[in-house]
């Protein structure tokens, strides 16, 4: 046999490769303690412990273990929130601190959990499976847990709960009231009351003013403007911001300030948030109008202000904004003055003659005439001609009142 | 039933051998046609096996790519390769499979690993004059070379490749600004774009295009020109540093070596003619491949897989939203490979009132195949003499390794500016100034 030579460097090579089985060996015991370290398997271990304290040994032994999901297909949605919440479906945890805690029954009987899971109504992660990645408060993902704790670090001014309402209304957002939804009601109410569609179309209908709102609450939190904002850099805030002082927060704006407190403010901003473009399947919306249906009363009101004589205004638009007393027409929004006076009224505000102003308006009529209420010049004569005979009207009431 | 006597003396058939020798010859012929036991030589210098010298770097990057095929193998049957669902895969991945986000880490840590490791191979390289023929006969070391430039745009593709099957916004922007730097080279740019992603949009289409490259065609292609690559290494007389070794080294007398036997090979039946040994195969240069090379080589194999399995239990791997075409997140960046390309497309936009210059036909095109182009034809550029061969920075080749660090260095730097330099908008910060935070919905 041929003399072996020996390694130059054996002193070095075999104890190293001896250092690297270990490592090997430390490599194992470290991703399998990586891969068993859980936050949920403590929370098990803590609810078995529950259980055998509250109804007994023989009941804990009962308790599911291990990873637990609901898988709701339609939705798309492995929601694994009940590896850790245990107690939801248990009854005796009515009062106990979460994770524990049994679910209320009321909102379950018509949202089963089969069919809804959990994150579509409480936000978060539900493919995660530790707190923090579960609960969303993690960069890149952009569905939080709306928590009581959220809406206190929002300062939220009515019920602290109240941001869970956002998801409600992704699927009842054609609903005038929805029970239990307190904030999206009152928002809803001031939809309405303030007139928010002269200007916006919502649900499809409405005004081209400002912006279509229908699936607002889909735009990035990137393509917002938080230059003049403080504080808190989030679409909520921003809304919030917005609503109680539309110009303070986008300069151009020609949006009216509501004089919105705090509540009606952030219940708006919970509101235009939750417009946004889910997949929801059809089975979940079935029998929901597919749009905002006007209430008999407001069909009503329309249909006589329609038919009265102050019909003019309302066919042209007009009376979205402005009320006409001396017809009898109301405005859902009462942003601009009354018109029955407006021969003088424009003369006093702007010293300029109503035909004057019509043809060449200043301010928020030049952008009402120039996008959403386009008038040829004989269209313009009529306007001015219906005008001074809502005057003449005025005129004579006026009068009459003074004798 | 009675065991058959082998008709070779000394050979014992055993029970999973496929190969029954019938005679010496036999036995004989089926070692010397045996690759397991030729893949290496027998005989290897001190010089070559040491680690200051090559520092490994091939084995590193061989065993990388192994650890990629095998980490990769489980990933195939959890990872579902359409836009509904690759995401979400994704996330059960990371979340819910066992050791599944250790899987997914180590085989993004060694992907980045690999990119590192083949660009720091490529550059010893060069460093050593390595792929200059020394004294051997047929030597063809500059088409190795060429090979490995090929097996660097190949891992780089694959790096890339792997980086869109995720589909969330890191992965589907870093690869609309990856492939858009491609639809800049004149007039063929837009198709070769087409012929990527498969339309015109990064979709479906894209995402099983780079799926079946990423897990087929190209592991194919870097696996049989990784052996293409090992096997001119021992037909060109292994690491140039062995040929410089015979170069300088002054004839001397060496005493006759140990009689060879040749028994096995059938050529002769015991002890067989002395065969007198040159220097490089004297026994004070050099060692047994087995064990001294192998024990060198599973240091480097298994420490390698080590480590990267370690670090893999410290290093999340990122996973942002969902992909989404219509909300570009800020800044969107191209893999940390191509950045300093990035950087330079930004760099080469000129805006001249209101004309622009578009850098990406400079900056992504022009420059990045003057570099490939030149680096791959280096072999037959290089002027310098025999004796630069295997050696580090030597003397004759000091230009040339000159403008080599420094078009690596400006590469690094350039990665580095794009990678912690740029923030939102592409705007440039200093490390020492914090970005604008980014704002969320909720």
């Amino acid at each position: 046999m041929e003399q072996r030579t020996n390694s130059p460097y054996p002193r070095i090579d075999r104890p190293t490769l001896a250092i690297i089985g270990v490592l090997l060996v430390l490599s194992c015991v470290l991703f399998f303690a990586s891969d068993r370290d859980h936050d949920w398997r403590y929370y098990q271990a803590a609810f078995e412990e529950e259980v055998a304290q509250k109804f007994g040994e023989e009941r804990a032994a009962a308790v599911t273990t291990g990873l637990q999901q609901i898988w709701v297909a339609d939705l798309g949605r492995a929601d694994r929130c009940i590896t850790c919440h245990q107690a939801t479906s248990w009854k005796g945890f009515e009062n106990a601190d979460e994770p524990f805690r049994t679910h209320p029954v009321e909102p379950l009987q018509g949202h089963p959990v089969e069919k809804f899971g959990c994150t579509s109504c409480h936000g978060g992660q539900g493919w995660a499976v530790d707190v923090i990645e579960a609960h969303g408060e993690i960069a890149h993902w952009e569905e939080p847990l709306l928590s009581r704790s959220l809406g206190e670090d929002y300062s939220l001014s009515g019920n602290k709960g109240a941001l869970i309402q956002m998801n409600c209304n992704s699927c009842h957002r054609y609903d005038r009231e929805t029970k239990g939804a307190d904030a999206i009601n009152l928002a809803k109410r001031l939809v309405d009351e303030k007139g928010c569609r002269a200007c916006h179309v919502i649900n499809n209908r409405g005004g081209r003013i400002g912006p279509d709102l229908t699936r607002v609450g889909e735009k990035a939190p990137e393509q917002y403007d938080y230059s003049r904002l403080s504080g808190q850099k989030t679409a909520f805030a921003w809304h919030v911001a917005h609503f109680k002082n539309p110009k303070a927060v986008s300069t151009d704006s020609t949006m009216p300030n509501f004089g919105f407190n705090t509540e009606q403010a952030q219940a708006l901003a919970m509101l235009v948030l939750s417009w946004k473009l889910s997949h929801i399947p059809a089975a979940y919306l079935a029998g929901a109008p597919r749009t905002d249906v006007p209430t008999p009363e407001q069909a009503a009101e329309e249909e006589r202000m329609r038919t009265g004589p102050g019909a003019w205004f309302v066919e042209t638009g007009c009376a979205t904004c402005h009320s006409i007393q001396v017809y009898g027409v109301e405005a859902p929004a009462q942003i601009g003055p009354d018109l029955s006076n407006a021969v003088e009224d424009v003369q006093s505000r702007f010293g300029r003659t109503i035909d004057d102003f019509l043809r060449e308006p200043t301010g928020t009529m030049s952008v009402v005439l120039s996008r959403q209420i386009i008038l040829t010049p004989e269209q313009k004569a009529i306007a001015v001609q219906k005008l001074r005979e809502a005057f003449a009207v005025y005129q004579k009431q006026q009068a009459e009142k003074e004798r | 039933m009675a065991q058959q006597p082998p008709e070779a003396p000394g050979v014992r058939s055993r029970r999973f051998w496929s190969l029954r020798p019938r005679s010496d010859r036999d036995a004989g012929d089926a070692i010397t046609s045996n690759f397991l036991l030729h893949a290496m030589p027998a005989k290897v210098s001190n010089a070559s096996m040491a680690w200051t010298y090559s520092f490994w770097l091939g084995t590193i990057t061989a065993a990388l790519f192994l650890l990629l095929v095998l980490s990769g193998l489980p990933l195939l049957f959890l990872y579902v390769p359409s836009v509904e669902r690759a995401y979400q895969s994704v996330k059960d991945i990371e979340y819910v499979v066992s050791f599944g986000k250790w899987l997914r880490a180590v085989h993004r840590v060694a992907a980045h690993g690999m990119v590192i490791a083949v660009v720091f191979h490529l550059a010893r390289v060069f460093f050593t004059g390595a792929y200059k023929n020394g004294v051997g006969r047929n030597q063809h070391r500059e088409w190795n070379w060429v090979i490995g430039v090929v097996l660097l745009l190949l891992t780089l593709f694959l790096s890339f490749t792997g980086y869109l099957l995720p589909w969330d916004q890191l992965a589907f922007w870093a690869v609309t600004v990856g492939t858009n730097i491609a639809s800049a080279i004149p007039w063929v740019g837009p198709s070769v774009r087409e012929l990527l992603i498969g339309g015109r949009e990064i979709e479906q289409a894209t995402l099983i295009r780079f799926y079946v490259l990423h897990i087929v065609v190209l592991p194919g292609a870097v696996a049989a020109l990784f052996g293409y690559h090992m096997w001119r290494v021992r037909k060109d007389g292994g690491l140039a540093r062995a040929d410089r070794e015979e170069q300088l080294e002054t004839p001397r007398t060496v005493p006759p070596t140990p009689t060879k036997t040749y028994t096995l090979l059938g050529v002769a039946r015991g002890t067989a003619p002395t065969v007198t040994a040159k220097t490089l195969i004297a026994a004070d240069t050099t060692v047994n491949a087995v064990p001294d090379l192998v024990r060198r080589a599973l240091i480097a194999t298994l420490g390698t897989i080590a480590l990267i399995s370690i670090l893999a239990v410290f290093i999340a791997s990122p996973l942002e939203e969902p992909a989404n075409p219509l909300i570009t997140p800020n800044p969107a960046k191209a893999p940390w490979y191509f950045l300093w390309l990035q950087e330079i497309v930004t760099d080469t936009t000129i805006h001249l009132g209101s004309f622009t210059i578009n850098g990406a036909f400079i900056g992504g095109v022009i420059l990045p195949g003057l570099l490939i182009g030149v680096l791959t034809l280096w072999p037959w550029l290089d002027r310098s003499p025999r004796e630069a061969t295997g050696e580090w920075f030597h003397p004759a080749r000091r230009t040339q390794n000159l403008v080599f660090i420094v078009v690596m260095v400006a590469i690094l730097l350039l990665t580095y500016i794009g990678m912690e330099m740029r923030g939102p908008y592409w705007e440039f910060f200093w490390p020492w100034e914090t970005w604008p935070s980014l704002p969320s919905r909720i």
